[in-house]
């Protein structure tokens, strides 16, 4: 029963709960269909509210705790908690999730029953990834998240939808099987120096792991959270996938699943094999201000907006993994605070982007100018979020990457030093952008009779702009609720697990063991 | 109560003769009472259900009957009810859609129901020279099977599987001979026990174990298997892929359990390696559906081999494994059986807008691909899961890296044909057909329930395994 009471557990079934429940409504009734989905969305925010007001800022330990056995003989638990980052990160799910529906009503025409299911899945599944303290069930929430994405990029995406739809779907899954494999290792090195089969996540902290062990699964576990974040070169599917996906589908892939891979260093790479973390770190960073640059630059070359949006997020991304990878108390509240900006800031863009299309159907920067004069809603709301995006001081943008390049300078003061032109590559074309569009003359005469926002785009874009401001000028509710979670992350990177004693070292392979 | 072994064995095999029984009721009964002809599909579905009767709860230890050639265990029971089940869907499918010529019926349900007794005792067989008469016995029956439609396909499909079976066999029968010349006994356990002798029983040993892997569809022994599951009817092609190959894995397994160590497990690993590597592959490169499940049908022998390095867990592992394989390959099978207009099945790029004209079938489907490409939360991740766990713990890491790269190469295999249905449009506005037969839609969205449900549902099943294994 406790499944049901406990709120964490309650937000991830519900979601599906409902996407299997709205097969009940005939295809045809698209009122109800959009209603229903919007009420279960908005009634998984309320009940992740509830996790917001019950949180306990102080409390270092995991909260909302719920451990169930499932599967006893590989010692597998239904194994759920939060710390004040995945709370940040289940918080933005819940939020973007009823603003993507929204953005979906009069996009979607198509098979919307299958469509408004797969975004609940997702959203099970996207929650589970950040509520998961069991090894097991965190792989098996951040697999089975695929399927939806998989089937709202390729089925209603865009032209080119099947590429990106497969591309996403392999390049993710290649990515994460070695640390199926790896997660395996762990157990099985668990057991073999404990004798009790565990997934625990908590548990397996300060595991006995020799340094060369440490290395590999490292890297196992690193490359399907770099490929998920991306981290620079494993970034080459997102563009496809952003350009492609629908409206919905790239604010929740820009917004929530990029910040999984990040969250996935943070919750596991790092803490669980931290003498090899160490070695790794500065690499990771040096690729994240690689993304910085490489990604800025690119986006500047581009004339497709959304392809614009999608390099900046491998920019925005890097800042976030080099604030993560410098383990300084600044750098890493500031990366934790800056993967919730950026959810906010690039998901109202790809809104942004989405509005126009729904009116024109084009992205291209060219074909718009001028639409100051006939759109001065949209204007407005839109320079709003490019201010936010390029971290305008007053705005959400502006604290986290302070932090981050703050704290980082004094771990790698030349990435950090590097990763600042990128904050100013990132002024350069999104305020290019912006004057392209919104300012100059009106040159286009369909942009002539273009309408300005309507109720329900209001409706969707102003929860996110209040949050925008909001984070601008009062953070400290945020930032004190990740603080515990930052300082745990810290202080379990900087531990020296003892050596294991001889008798438990596991062989690499079957011919060295015994 | 107290446990009487006589009676048990009398009740136990009772099940096995009945099918035996059936078998014969199948063949001749229609030839004396014309009101029966073209029954017999009833009879042989009604047989299985009585039979399943007689499968009472598992002994509560292991029984040897005829001076140890059967060995009745919770670990029989357990492989025995496997095998009835695959054996009612195999008659619901083939119920559904006859796939004998008029006037075949009876020598089809009595050649399955003889293969079935073959592969029974196959699973019990407590001997080397027991477990090869069983499988030739199962053997046979299914390469008639295969050509029952006397078509050309068909005829290709059970020549093909006959002249290499007929080779695999040939040379288990040579290891058996040569391992009887230098062991005293045959049984498993003796020779389990037995020190081990020099080269030549080694070449014993590979010699039986070729033999075996030409069954289970091991890589380089699997030449057979596209032809095969191509050209024969659909239905048995889904009975090979879940029952068969249950019976040669159940033998494999068995000769792979008496060898600690040394060159046999490193043979074995080899055939591991190049089964994953080599299916995955050329999987990559198939049109035909039929095909692209024969070269799966392969490459999860190789996954299911790598169970085997996982001791008594990988045992467990591998009884889940079955029965969930088995679920997603019949469900596939159904499928193509309901959508093929011609013996050799439906090409993949024919599924082109199923998702528009038949929504719950292609949702089905697409269940059993995500399934057998071991994507979470469908049952066959959880199946490689428990495979692959086991094989860790055992130190055979390396092994498991490999498994787990290529079952990320069987992604795109799996998912071109979920791209067919969902995201093509169709070159000829999807002629799908709209009616088919209610018993073979029935199995399949049976079998998609049992892949939803089996994995995140899997302590009974996993239970069930755990206890079984323990007795192998």
């Amino acid at each position: 029963m406790e499944l049901l009471t406990n709120p964490l557990s309650l937000s991830i079934l519900l979601p599906a709960a409902a996407g299997l429940a709205i097969f009940a409504i005939p295809r045809e009734n698209s009122g109800a269909l959009k209603g229903f989905t919007l009420a279960a969305s908005l009634l998984t925010f309320l009940i992740s509210l509830r996790l917001w007001s019950g949180f306990d800022p102080g409390a270092a330990a995991f909260q909302f705790t719920l451990d169930q056995s499932w599967l006893p003989s590989y010692g597998i638990n239904y194994f759920l908690g939060i710390d004040g980052v995945s709370l940040l990160m289940i918080l933005l799910t819940t939020l973007l999730m009823p603003i993507s529906v929204l953005a979906s009503f009069s996009y979607i025409k198509e098979n919307q029953r299958a469509y408004y299911a797969c975004l609940l899945f997702l959203e099970t599944g996207m929650i589970g990834v950040f509520a998961a303290l069991d090894l097991f069930v965190f792989y098996l929430f951040w697999e089975a998240m695929l399927i939806p994405m998989y089937f709202l990029i390729g089925i209603w995406g865009g032209p080119r939808r099947i590429y990106a739809a497969l591309k996403f779907f392999i390049y993710t899954m290649a990515g994460s099987v070695l640390m199926l494999a790896a997660i395996l290792w762990v157990a099985a090195a668990q057991h073999a120096a404990t004798g009790v089969w565990t997934f625990s996540i908590p548990a397996l902290y300060g595991g006995a792991l020799t340094l060369q062990a440490q290395f590999w699964l490292f890297a196992a576990f690193g490359l399907a959270f770099a490929v998920k974040v991306p981290l620079f070169p494993f970034h080459t599917w997102l563009p496809d996938a952003h350009v492609e996906a629908p409206t919905a589908g790239s604010v929740l892939l820009a917004g929530v699943l990029l910040k999984m891979g990040v969250y996935g260093y943070l919750r596991l790479a790092v803490p669980l094999f931290p003498q090899a973390a160490v070695t790794f770190a500065p690499w990771l960073a040096g690729l994240g201000v690689i993304g910085i640059i490489y990604g800025s630059l690119v986006a500047w070359s581009q004339h497709d907006m959304k392809k614009m949006v999608a390099y900046s997020s491998v920019a925005h991304l890097g800042i976030v993994m080099l604030g993560i990878m410098s383990f300084e108390p600044a750098a890493v509240s500031g990366a934790v605070l800056q993967m919730v900006n950026h959810g906010l800031s690039t998901g109202a863009l790809f809104l942004l982007v989405g509005v126009l299309y729904e009116r024109r159907h084009t992205r291209m920067i060219e074909d718009y100018g001028g639409l100051a004069k006939v759109m001065p809603g949209f204007a407005a709301v839109f320079m709003i979020v490019t201010l936010s995006s390029i971290g305008l001081p007053g705005l959400n943008g502006f604290i986290g990457e302070v932090l981050v390049l703050f704290g980082s300078f004094r771990v790698y003061p030349w990435l950090a030093g590097a990763a600042v032109a990128g904050v100013i590559l990132s002024a350069v074309y999104m305020l290019g952008m912006y004057q392209q569009v919104v300012f100059g003359p009106l040159r286009h005469t369909e942009n002539k009779i273009l309408q300005d926002l309507n109720l329900r785009e209001w409706l969707y874009l102003l929860p996110l702009l209040a949050l925008i401001v909001l984070l601008g000028v009062w953070p400290n509710p945020f930032l004190k609720r990740t603080l515990p979670a930052v300082n745990n992350y810290i202080t379990l990177s900087k531990q020296q697990p003892a050596p294991p004693p001889a008798s438990v070292r596991i062989a690499l392979d079957g011919e060295e063991s015994k | 109560m107290t446990f009487d072994p006589v009676a048990y064995a009398a009740s136990a095999l009772a099940g096995p003769l009945l099918l035996v029984l059936a078998a014969f009721g199948c063949l001749l009964l229609p030839l004396f009472f014309k009101a029966l002809r073209g029954t017999q599909g009833m009879i042989a579905l009604g047989a299985v259900l009585v039979v399943l009767i007689f499968f009472r709860q598992a002994p509560p230890a292991q029984l040897s009957f005829f001076s140890g050639a059967l060995n009745l265990s919770p670990l029989s029971s357990y492989l025995w009810a496997f095998a009835m089940g695959v054996l009612a869907l195999f008659f619901a499918l083939s119920l559904a859609k006859p796939p004998a010529p008029e006037g075949s019926e009876g020598e089809y349900y009595f050649l399955a129901f003889m293969a079935t007794t073959g592969l029974l005792v196959m699973m019990a067989a407590g001997d080397l020279f027991t477990a090869f008469i069983a499988l030739e016995l199962l053997s046979l029956p299914v390469y008639a099977l295969a050509g029952i439609r006397r078509s050309k396909p068909g005829i290709e499909a059970a020549y093909k599987y006959f002249m290499l079976g007929a080779f695999g066999s040939g040379m288990t029968v040579m290891g058996i001979a040569v391992l009887n010349a230098l062991y005293p006994s045959l049984d498993f356990v003796a020779l389990k026990a037995a020190a081990p002798a020099g080269q030549l029983a080694l070449a014993g040993f590979l010699l039986v174990i070729s033999g075996f892997a030409f069954k289970t569809a091991l890589v380089p022994f699997h030449m057979w298997v596209p032809d095969a599951y191509e050209g024969a009817p659909t239905q048995v092609s889904a009975f090979m892929g879940a029952a068969v190959k249950a019976g040669g894995v159940v033998l494999l397994w068995r000769v792979f359990s008496l060898f600690d160590g040394g060159p046999i497990r490193e043979i074995f690993w080899w055939l591991t390696v190049i089964t994953a590597v080599f299916a995955n592959l050329a999987a990559l490169a198939q049109n035909g559906l039929k095909r692209l499940l024969a070269y799966s049908s392969i490459a999860h022998a190789g996954y299911i081999a790598v169970a085997f390095f996982g001791g008594q867990r990988g045992w467990e592992a591998v009884l889940y494994y079955l029965p969930v394989y088995a679920m997603a390959t019949i469900g596939a099978f159904g499928v193509v059986l309901i959508l093929e207009k011609d013996e050799k099945g439906p090409k993949i790029d024919d599924l082109a807008g199923l998702a528009k004209t038949r929504p719950w079938l292609a949702a089905a489907m697409a269940a059993f691909m995500f399934s057998l490409a071991g994507v979470p939360p469908l049952a066959g991740f959880f199946a490689k899961f428990y495979a692959f766990a086991g094989a860790v713990a055992g130190g055979y890491t390396s092994l498991v890296v490999i498994a787990v790269i290529m079952s990320a190469v069987s992604i795109y295999y799996y998912l071109r044909v979920t791209v067919v249905m969902y995201m093509k449009v169709p070159a000829n506005g999807g002629d799908h057909p709209v009616e088919a037969p209610g018993l073979a839609e029935a199995v399949v969205f049976l079998m998609a329930a049992g892949v939803l449900l089996a994995g995140l549902f899997s302590r009974p099943l996993l239970a069930l395994a755990a206890e079984a294994s323990r007795w192998f």
